[in-house]
């Protein structure tokens, strides 16, 4: 696990289409081809908080940017803009517990495979040791014609 | 692993997941009509292949992997 952030706060712009108040990723760690660790401390007055806890919805959003910011990097490096991109289907997600405001999530995100397009991401989130959620995502990327 | 073998375990393997009966697929039966992939599912086929079997099926090659037998014979090569 990558401690050290490659991009942080609104750094994470130039991977993301989203903007303040509903950016829900603050930090991506590292990335290859196939996998790539992004970070998010939750904070008191995020949209997706509620009694101290960040909400489902709000997990399901950390992890969608997650693999946005994933699918942005290599276009970042190479100098281009993102790419579009929508999620297909979101599925096996399993939350064993919510954050609470002021823990820091870590989300590993793993591709398990490409076809037609759509590319399919295991994501895990993490609060130190513990793993509260994991799922699966389809996302497809827009090619520009 | 005999080919029969593999053979089996890929019938089984794609029975489970997209849950049709063993009995539906036959190695001239169309993959996508059979299992009723469409363009989002046909991924969960290619990472459920990777996963149970270690064989990576790249877009290009998916186009030639239209039937059982042709998915049978693409992974004994590779196994």
């Amino acid at each position: 696990m990558h401690n050290k952030p490659l991009l942080e706060g609104e750094g994470l712009y130039n991977l993301i289409p989203q903007r303040d108040p509903i950016v829900m990723v603050d930090t991506f760690f590292c990335a290859d081809e196939t996998s790539a660790e992004t970070g998010l401390r939750v904070q008191s007055g995020c949209l997706f908080c509620e009694g101290g806890l960040l909400r489902e919805p709000g997990m399901i959003e950390h992890v969608a940017q997650s693999a946005a910011a994933f699918a942005g990097y290599a276009p970042y490096t190479r100098g281009e803009q993102p790419k579009l991109g929508f999620i297909g289907e979101v599925k096996k997600f399993k939350i064993s517990r919510l954050p609470r405001v002021g823990e820091s999530l870590h989300t590993t995100l793993r591709v398990m495979g490409e076809a037609a397009g759509v590319t399919l991401i295991a994501a895990e989130t993490r609060v130190d040791d513990e793993v509260l959620a994991t799922c699966q995502m389809k996302i497809f990327i827009k090619n520009e014609e | 692993m005999e080919k029969n073998e593999l053979i089996a375990k890929i019938n089984e393997t794609l029975a489970e997941e997209f849950e049709v009966e063993v009995s539906d697929i036959t190695p001239e039966a169309n993959i996508k009509e059979t299992l009723q992939l469409d363009s989002l599912s046909l991924v969960d086929m290619v990472a459920l292949i990777e996963s149970e079997f270690g064989v990576k099926i790249k877009g290009a090659e998916m186009v030639q992997v239209q039937t059982f037998q042709a998915l049978y014979d693409f992974i004994a090569e590779r196994v």
